[in-house]
């Protein structure tokens, strides 16, 4: 359609009904959405002069007085002079009710943009103006600034309009042979980028060293100590960058280094400067390499500023290891320090973990202020620290690859694809992009989840309420591509006024430099209607696969700042309560209970996204995790939809090739299974299939439909690996190899190794709880009477369904998770505010006191400061705990909180329950059934 | 002393009276010879010509009289009783000479010897003997023994041995006709000639010659006559003298000296005959040597220009016994030309105290006014002829060594009780002799081995250090090249400059595994060189941050030189290119010295910085304050002297982290403007590095200098990571040591680098008595690293007596070393004291020895007379020269003083008088004179009433050489030397070249000699008058009066005065 997809389809006009959709309001947007009839139009939008939306076929017009009405805000606007020819039969594209979605590709030079020069129908004098205060402006001018200087420089001369530049980065610590195998790929990008691209390179070890591209006597480096952070100002002067800054009096004494150059000018050198680099050689035994990873990129950002091109520009790292130097440090080089882990990160014994981050996410910030992209490619079988580069590398909307090896095809593949140049020799790449987000009056703007950032510009459609990056209606991206997909979300406006029935316009507009340096807008308008309280519309509306999308964006969202237990909760409590807000049930009688078919898939989705990796984290680096929600948070719906739940096709000789269950019951031995992940693609043989190939009859003509068979999901999954970016890991597995596992983390385990029966079919050894199990909790919970106050069954039934059967203590362990407080904190609550706690926060949930699922900012700390009150509370006045108090209670108070940390912190994999605690466990749930 | 002594004392007199005596003479005879003909016979007159020219000065009648006047004297010689009869001679001789001279001017106030002697003797004069003498005629006697006292040690051996046998005579007098052409250099070496004849004076005459020198005119004459033939062989002596006198006495003379074969095996016999002699002869400690002139009150004028003492050098060369007959011998001077035969005290090379006897006391010392110091130099230059020093492996043990003062086992050191123990001479120590090294005594109490260890019998060995002196392995030798690329520098073609003689000497640095070498080129930024041999390209790596340097890790920016030849010879000749069109006018230079060091820190060594502009960003940047400080006149008189030290402690600071991890710095300062040496010289000074300046920098004629001073520095003998220390007899102590160096701790200085030119003066105070007649030792041991790799000790040792006679200390006394010690005192005044002090200060050191031996050895002269001792008969003159040296003048650039200032630290001895009182040579004669024995004519006096309009003239003072033509020249000269034909063509910038005309060799051939003994390739100059290049050449003609300085003859009346009122 127009690249959009809606949670909802028909939005409820009032704020209570909103908040009792349980699922918010979301667009997830994919802006550059291929479109084969997509209207270009060669020049410039009309925009209206008071909300500044685009003209668009919502628009009325009136053709006689040449003035048309803006469907936002109903301004009257005149057309201009290019518009003069406007009729009934002669309207331009923009208007034609089928166009919603037009793109305008504005004047080749972004100079002339800003000068106010154009061509072509649209762009009066006022209207350029007025864009270009609107717009990102500080592009526009430092884009102008750039050209402006640049005029003096080699590059640039007049008419050739320079390319997007891109910074290599290098890690010279790269064993050689791996080196090798980067510099070709580097080699070879090198040669298929457009002449007038801008390249520089940046190679680090314990040092940083820039080369000097224009330097033809030798080769020529800049060298930056790897332990020294320098500031973005301290690198351009280092660099000999800050002649703009200077006044005529005292520049020009610099003598002139050219770090970024059009691969026209300096493809020798650049190339021989590759060719150059030699791997590190001194390593100390017993010892990581030195890699200053943090100042390479610190510098190589700084480059870009430096040489202000604000036109769109790339730093790629390439890095086979962490940092060990300098800011942004991951892990020391002393081999006897291992890199953190998921359980060193919860209990902050990751030591530069804090701070590194904290020096990206300034990097971050540069970036987004110079529309710089980053990406990281680390091929390494070590972690490389992206759990800490990811925030820039997010925002920035860069690239993310985790490899083993610079030799594999994942690598060469990625970097290619990047590359890729469309018909006219331009690169498809994007550069420099921001989304615009204009409303109707009543639809507010809530913020943004997404490779995006907010750039903080208010208006009236902007809600005070944020989810993501929000407060402001523009978001900046350093790059988009067909695929990148944002999720916006919304809520409506008091507005007492709306009638049911009534359109609401969304205007998206996407402004973004393609990869010949001109700028292009694309602009969407879609049209919704507001519903009726209680209208079936609004149930029919749904689209659960966004909303599933949406919701596992959400939740990697929580995670980046709670614990993954809460997020479970949280998702838990949002499934029943929307399980109970749209299930048709007899009330109090699970087994009348059902969805109907658009919210059917709903429950499972959410099951597979709290088993999944993006949640749990168990067995898993922070790199890969940091990863994986990368990517979780760019691809579009389908995709996410695919890493929260694979597919499972399963090719046998009983026919074609048909998708089964996500079930470890589909696993056969006399089928072979195609699994995709999103991440991994698993051909899974089952154990004749392995048996009859290894015997060889494959081979055999005899045997053509074997082969044909073993051959059908090879390329099936060979086409899989190579749509996608970035490419997924393909294993080829046998029922019971150890490879196995790929597929077997991901099966629901309907049978474990606690099921009766199992005749010989495959078992999963797990604690978890199956889909079946959950599904059947969920129903008993839904069907509660929501004022009920069977609070008993309540907490039981939220125990299991938030931890499984075998994890009762689990709710325990939460309500230590839940306050969050340290130890110490811990101790003084006593059992009773751990009850209360539970109680009130159950009672809470079911009785909807918790106006929105969308968390704002001071719900978030909601726990908190309700553990603190609470705590304050008994030490105060003690009367409401006291009452139900006793010495005993307190004592094992005590033990409880002492023993509950370690359980905390063994999390999942090993429930070690001392009997004691187990003890505990059932006073608590006898007091509590007391109750 | 020398009376009372034993057997040694006796010894010394001899060989020290003619010495002393003869140089007098010579000095005396060589300028008046001089002054008389300027040109003319210039070089060889000095020597042979002394009675000829002498005469003639003032007059006919004197020059004839000379030679009557010798001829008396032969006779007494001849009698053997020399002394008697020679102070009677001397006596009549002077008479008539005094009242020859009187006439003229009261300059030769020495008339009556005998009166100075008695007052001497009555006065303070401490020893018995001398009052005897006093009394008595002993006038003369005492000369001879002051003689012996007075250095002239060399060649005075041999002359004194023939003298007192009298077997030498004949010997000797058949040489003289026949051997001078063959010895030349040994004796011939100018003093020599005039030595002998003095020497016979000296002793003969007596005191009365040497003493009253004043008389030059007349003593000389007569004295020179008579010594040569005199001692010697008195009948030869005196016809030949005779003979050559008047025509060419030159040759006569020099042919004496030679017999160096001859002499070495006489000394021991001839000291015991002279000695008793002496006793015999002369009963009273005699009077020193002295030169007085009588000043008149009134004026000046009357002195006689010409007659004034001034230095003559010769350039035959002197064998130099460091001891004979277990006695330590008096050193030659610095500045001659001579030869070591180490005998047990380390040569004077490596090792001159400023007096030759230890005063006993402090007293005595003080009562002198002299200071007490040595100038080390541990690594000096061998002469060619020179033994070379023995290297000595103890093996796994190391060297002996005293358990207590850790003193090194030297020839001084007592064996006793059969050899099985030894007293330390330094401690006085009883040590057991280590079983392996023990060795029974022989007869005379030494070690029978004693002749074959040269542990035991030489002054200077090197021993092979064990692991014990090492903190880690021994260093490689590592030099690093750091090159300005700023604007300017290449601009002025400094660049290309220092990069081809880099490129140059790669060939001639160390051969070997252990050479390391690093280059880097720097301006606002550094920027270092990736030398590894696989890179098909230099890789240049730049360090932008110039406040908080950092240098490359992990990458070859230093290399073994065998690895990187080639690509250091492609680097050096594209940096110029490289850096072209560098338009960065900044300089990093103290960031960039910082990144050096961070490169070399783990290995050391040295890093050789050529440096053009002044250091204007980064680490320990400057301010151009010299600029400053003129532009703001009302600080500027008081703050002068600020500007001379450095800015702050930041480079101070770094520098003394170099130094600890090894690393020396060179500065090779090619520039055109203000650098602030004052600041930077800081580095240098305390790695113990040395600056080259080379200003105003000129790429025509400063290459050859910059590529012969950089190939200098890195092939001459040097060692790297060094420790020294002195150490002394019970009784004294080191009190300081001045140099280049680092000290961290009070009694070692340390010196990352130390070469052959590098000297370090050390002052000693006493701390207790010494013992008369004992002998005070001095060692100094360097541990140091050779550019090979090994790790030595040097270690020198003298042993002087101990003397409680100031007479003793006056004749013993060492001008070159004294003055050494006096200019590089001074020097280290000058940035803190106002300039007027320091001047004042050292007019003073001058003026209080003066007055200090007038009035306590000289009390009989009149105190009309100005009584200089021999032995520093020149210090007046040199003190005005250094009063008018580029440091003590408030005219000059400062960058300039600060060099003179830093230039003077390190300096060596026998640089240190021409520095401040150059060597002027004429050259427009140069094919008309006769130079068979040395290539360099004998000097003309620096006045300019001795530079003619038509003459050409060489000046050097060991660092730059100035040519001044004069307005007349003949054109036909300019072309011949120049090719030029008229002095309008006189370029800036002048380049020698030789042309195909004999006048042009030998100018070649006599600059070749003077770098050669320099050790300096000299920036040479053309000047002509009326040019600034003329003025220039005019400041340095010390004995004029300038504005602000007085002429020598006007100087020496100050002293006159300034000496009388002390007395009054």
């Amino acid at each position: 359609m127009e690249g959009l997809r809606w949670s909802w389809h028909s939005w409820p006009a009032t704020k209570p009904e909103v908040a009792s959709l349980v699922i918010p309001l979301s667009i997830m947007c994919t802006p550059l959405t291929p479109f084969n009839e997509l209207p270009i139009l060669p020049y410039d939008p009309l925009t209206c002069s008071q909300c500044h939306a685009v003209l668009n076929p919502y628009s009325r017009v009136d053709y006689t007085a040449k003035i048309w009405v803006c469907p936002f805000c109903y301004e009257k606007n005149r057309f201009p002079v290019s518009y003069i020819h406007i009729n009934e039969n002669n309207i331009p594209a923009e208007l034609f009710p089928t166009y919603c979605t037009v793109e305008y590709h504005l004047n080749k030079r972004g100079s002339e943009q800003g000068s106010g020069l154009s061509s072509g129908l649209g762009s009066a004098p006022s209207m350029n103006k007025a864009l270009g205060m609107r717009s990102n402006s500080s592009s526009f001018t430092s884009m102008s600034a750039y050209l402006g200087s640049s005029s003096g420089s080699d590059w640039a001369g007049p008419g050739l309009v320079v390319g997007p530049a891109i910074v290599f980065v290098v890690d010279a610590c790269t064993p050689e042979d791996e080196l090798g195998l980067l510099k070709s790929e580097l080699l070879h990008v090198i040669t298929r980028l457009p002449e007038n691209a801008l390249v520089g390179l940046v190679v680090f070890d314990s040092m940083v060293k820039v080369y000097d591209l224009g330097f033809t006597e030798c080769l020529r480096v800049v060298l930056f100590h790897g332990e020294r952070e320098v500031s973005s100002e301290q690198t351009k002067q280092l660099l000999g960058l800050h002649h703009m800054t200077q006044s005529l009096g005292k520049s020009s004494a610099v003598q002139r280094k050219d770090f970024l150059l059009p691969v026209s000018q300096c493809e020798f050198n650049i190339t021989s400067a590759i060719e150059d680099i030699h791997s590190s050689p001194q390593i100390m035994r017993g010892h990581r390499p030195l890699r200053s990873t943090g100042v390479a990129i610190s510098v190589a950002v700084g480059l870009l500023e430096g040489c202000l091109v604000n036109t769109g520009s790339r730093v790629m790292v390439f890095t086979s290891g962490p940092a060990t130097i300098g800011p942004g440090i991951i892990v020391n080089s002393d081999l006897g320090n291992a890199i953190r882990t998921h359980r060193d990160l919860n209990n902050v014994h990751a030591a530069y973990y804090r701070k590194s981050c904290e020096f990206y996410k300034q990097i971050s910030q540069r970036l987004s202020d110079s529309s710089i992209i980053l990406d990281l490619f680390a091929c390494s079988l070590d972690q490389v620290g992206a759990a800490e580069i990811k925030v820039p590398v997010e925002s920035s909307g860069g690239f993310m690859m985790l490899g083993e090896s610079f030799a594999s095809d994942q690598f060469r593949k990625c970097l290619r694809q990047m590359f890729d140049r469309d018909d006219s020799g331009n690169l498809k790449m994007c550069f420099d992009a921001t989304i615009e987000i204009v409303t109707t009056k009543d639809v507010k703007i809530c913020g943004a989840l997404g490779p995006c950032n907010s750039m903080r510009k208010m208006n009236n459609s902007v809600s005070n309420k944020e989810i993501g990056e929000g407060g402001t209606y523009i978001w900046k991206l350093g790059t988009v591509t067909s695929k990148t997909c944002i999720a916006f979300f919304f809520e409506v406006g008091d507005g007492q006024n709306i009638h049911s029935g009534s359109a609401f316009f969304i205007q998206f507009i996407t402004r973004y430099r393609y990869g010949n340096m001109g700028i292009r807008k694309r602009v969407t308008t879609v049209s919704r209607r507001w519903a009726r309280k209680h209208s079936p519309e609004i149930a029919a509306g749904f689209d659960q696969e966004v909303a599933a999308s949406v919701m596992a964006r959400l939740a990697i969202h929580r995670t980046e700042r709670s614990h993954a237990h809460d997020v479970v909760r949280w998702l838990d409590k949002t499934l029943i309560r929307f399980a109970s807000k749209f299930g048709d049930y007899m009330p109090e009688d699970p087994s009348s209970f059902r969805l109907s078919s658009n919210f059917s898939l709903y429950p499972q989705f959410i099951y597979y996204l709290r088993r999944s990796q993006f949640i749990d984290v168990f067995n898993s680096t922070p790199d890969e995790t940091a990863y994986i929600r990368l990517m979780l948070n760019r691809e579009g719906v389908v995709n996410s939809l695919i890493m929260v739940q694979p597919t499972l096709f399963q090719y046998s000789f009983d026919g074609p090739p048909v998708p089964v269950l996500l079930d470890v019951c589909s696993i056969s031995p006399d089928v072979i299974l195609l699994f995709d992940s999103f991440f991994y693609v698993v051909i899974h043989y089952g154990s004749k299939i392995a048996q009859w190939r290894k015997l060889g009859y494959d081979k055999d003509p005899s045997h053509e439909n074997f082969r044909k068979l073993l051959e059908a999901p090879e390329l099936d999954a060979e086409q899989l690996v190579a749509e996608r970016v970035p490419v997924p890991k393909l294993i080829k597995c046998d029922q019971h190899s150890s490879q196995a596992r790929f597929l077997l983390a991901k099966l629901n385990p309907s049978v474990t190794h606690n099921s009766t029966y199992t005749d010989g079919s495959e078992i999963i050894f797990t604690d978890d709880v199956s889909l079946q199990v959950f599904l059947e909790h969920l129903q008993e919970l839904a069907v509660q009477d929501p004022s009920g106050h069977e609070l008993n069954r309540i907490v039981t039934a939220a125990h299991d369904l938030t931890w499984g059967v075998p994890r009762l203590k689990c709710g325990l362990d939460n309500a230590s998770g839940i306050e969050g407080l340290p130890l110490q904190g811990a101790e003084r609550i006593s059992i009773q505010v751990l009850e209360l706690l539970l109680l009130s926060e159950l009672l809470d949930d079911r009785l909807g006191h918790d106006e929105s699922h969308t968390v704002s900012k001071d719900q978030f700390n909601h726990y908190d400061s309700v553990v603190v009150d609470r705590d304050e509370a008994v030490e105060d006045g003690g009367e409401m705990a006291g009452s139900v108090l006793d010495v005993g209670d307190l004592e094992l108070g005590k033990k409880v909180g002492e023993e509950l940390v370690p359980v905390v912190d063994t999390k999942v994999e090993t429930v070690v329950v001392r009997e004691e605690s187990k003890y505990l466990m059932l006073k608590l749930r006898q007091r509590l059934s007391w109750r | 002393m020398a009376t009372p002594g034993g057997p040694r004392p006796g010894n010394f007199p001899p060989n020290y009276s003619t010495n002393t005596l003869a140089n007098n003479m010579q000095n005396l005879q060589i300028n008046q010879q001089q002054s008389n003909n300027p040109r003319g016979d210039a070089p060889r007159p000095p020597h042979a010509a002394p009675p000829g020219q002498q005469p003639q000065p003032f007059g006919g009648n004197r020059p004839r009289a000379p030679p009557p006047g010798v001829f008396p004297r032969g006779p007494v010689p001849t009698n053997g009783a020399s002394q008697t009869t020679l102070p009677w001679n001397p006596a009549s001789t002077l008479t008539s000479p005094s009242s020859v001279f009187q006439p003229p001017p009261s300059f030769i106030m020495r008339t009556p010897p005998p009166v100075a002697l008695a007052s001497s003797a009555g006065g303070p004069v401490p020893p018995p003997p001398g009052a005897a003498p006093l009394t008595g005629p002993g006038t003369r006697p005492q000369p001879f023994i002051s003689a012996p006292l007075t250095s002239v040690p060399p060649v005075l051996p041999q002359m004194s041995t023939s003298g007192p046998s009298n077997n030498g005579p004949t010997a000797f007098s058949s040489w003289p006709s026949q051997g001078g052409p063959h010895f030349p250099p040994a004796m011939a070496g100018t003093p020599q000639p005039p030595a002998g004849p003095p020497q016979l004076p000296t002793l003969m005459t007596s005191g009365p010659s040497a003493q009253p020198l004043q008389m030059r005119p007349y003593f000389r004459s007569p004295a020179g006559a008579s010594p040569v033939t005199g001692q010697p062989a008195p009948p030869f002596s005196a016809p030949t003298q005779s003979m050559h006198q008047p025509s060419g006495s030159p040759h006569g003379m020099q042919a004496w000296p030679p017999q160096p074969g001859q002499v070495a095996p006489h000394p021991p016999v001839p000291g015991p005959m002279q000695q008793q002699r002496m006793y015999g002869m002369l009963p009273a400690p005699p009077p020193l040597p002295n030169q007085s002139m009588s000043l008149s009150h009134t004026g000046q004028s009357k002195i006689d220009p010409n007659q004034i003492p001034r230095p003559i050098r010769s350039s035959s060369v002197i064998i130099h016994e460091t001891r004979q007959g277990n006695q330590s011998s008096p050193p030659p001077p610095a500045t001659s030309d001579y030869i070591v035969k180490d005998t047990g005290n380390c040569s004077p090379r490596h090792m001159r105290c400023t007096i030759n006897q230890i005063p006993c006391t402090v007293d005595v010392l003080s009562t002198s006014s002299m200071q007490l110091a040595l100038l080390v130099q541990p690594l000096a230059l061998p002469h060619p002829s020179e033994e070379p020093i023995q290297v000595v492996d103890f093996g796994e043990n190391g060297p002996v060594r005293c358990s207590r003062c850790k003193g090194y086992i030297n020839p001084f050191m007592k064996f006793i009780d059969q050899g099985r123990r030894f007293i330390c001479n330094l401690c006085g120590f009883t040590d057991e002799t280590p079983s392996d090294y023990h060795c029974n005594l022989g007869p005379d109490g030494r070690r029978r081995d004693a002749d074959e260890r040269p542990e035991l019998c030489r002054g200077t060995v090197e021993f092979v250090a064990t692991k014990e002196y090492m903190v880690r392995e021994p260093m490689p030798a590592v030099f690093f090249f750091l090159i300005d690329v700023s604007m300017s520098a290449i601009q002025t073609g400094a660049t290309a400059a220092a990069c081809s003689a880099i490129n140059q000497v790669i060939d001639d640095l160390p051969e070997g595994p252990r050479t390391m070498v690093g280059i880097a080129t720097f301006d606002s930024s550094i920027h270092f060189y990736n030398l590894k041999r696989a890179l098909q390209q230099p890789l240049m790596l730049i360090v932008p941050d110039v406040q908080d340097v950092y240098t490359p890790l992990q990458s070859d920016i230093i290399v073994h030189l065998s690895e990187c030849r080639q690509h250091l010879e492609l680097l050096l000749e594209s940096i110029p290119t490289m850096f072209q069109n560098n338009r960065t006018t900044d300089s990093a230079f103290g960031a960039a010295i910082k990144a050096a060091f961070l490169a070399m820190k783990s290995s050391g060594g040295k890093l050789l910085v050529f440096q053009s502009v002044l250091s204007s960003i980064g680490i320990g940047s400057l301010s151009a304050r010299e600029a400053e400080g003129r532009s703001n006149k009302t600080a500027g008189e008081k703050e002068a002297q600020k500007l001379l030290q450095p800015v702050d402690k930041t480079l101070k600071t770094m520098a003394i982290e170099f130094a600890e991890y090894q690393v020396c710095v060179d500065l090779f300062i090619t520039t055109q403007t203000y650098v602030d040496i004052a600041s930077i010289s800081v580095v240098t000074r305390t790695t113990g590095g040395q600056v080259y300046y080379y200003y105003p920098f000129s790429a025509l004629s400063d290459p050859a200098k910059l590529y012969n001073d950089l190939r200098w520095n890195v092939t001459r003998p040097q060692g790297f990571e060094a420790v020294m220390r002195v150490r002394c007899s019970q009784g004294i102590q080191v009190q300081e040591y001045f140099g280049n160096f680092c000290k961290r701790i009070p009694t070692d200085v340390d010196l990352p680098a130390i070469d052959c030119n590098k000297t370090i003066m050390v002052t000693l105070k006493h701390d207790d008595k010494l013992q008369e007649g004992s002998e005070c030792a001095f060692q100094c041991a360097l541990l140091y690293t050779t550019v090979y790799g090994q790790r030595r000790i040097r270690v020198s040792t003298l042993s002087l007596p101990c003397t409680t006679m100031l007479s003793n200390l006056f004749r013993s006394a060492d001008l070159d070393t004294q003055f050494a010690c006096v200019l590089k005192q001074v020097a280290s005044e000058i940035p803190s004291a106002p300039l007027t002090q320091v001047r004042e200060q050292a007019t003073n050191v001058c003026i209080n020895i003066l007055h200090s031996y007038r009035k306590f050895c000289a009390t009989a002269s009149s105190s009309g007379q100005l009584i200089l001792p021999e032995a520093l008969k020149l210090l007046p003159l040199y003190t005005l020269a250094l009063l008018k040296s580029i440091g003590l003048r408030a005219d000059g650039r400062v960058d300039d003083r600060s060099f003179w200032i830093n230039y003077v630290s390190p300096l060596s001895t026998p640089l240190a008088i021409p520095l401040v009182y150059p060597r002027m040579i004429t050259i427009h004669d140069l094919d008309e004179k006769d130079l068979d024995d040395s290539p360099i004519p004998s000097p003309v006096p620096l006045s300019s009433e001795d530079i003619s309009d038509e003459g050409i003239y060489l000046l050097e003072n060991g660092e730059d050489c100035l040519i001044y033509v004069g307005n007349s020249a003949s054109p036909d000269i300019l072309q011949q030397l120049f090719g030029i034909s008229s002095i309008e063509e006189i370029p800036n910038q002048y380049v020698l070249q030789q042309y195909d005309n004999p006048l042009s060799k030998k100018l070649n051939d006599v600059v070749n000699e003077i770098r050669r003994q320099r050790c300096s390739y000299l920036r040479l100059k053309l000047c002509r008058k009326g040019d600034p290049s003329g003025m220039m050449f005019f400041s340095y003609m010390v004995e004029d009066k300038t504005p602000s300085g007085l002429s020598y003859v006007e100087f020496l009346v100050h002293i006159h005065r300034q000496i009388q009122s002390k007395m009054a």
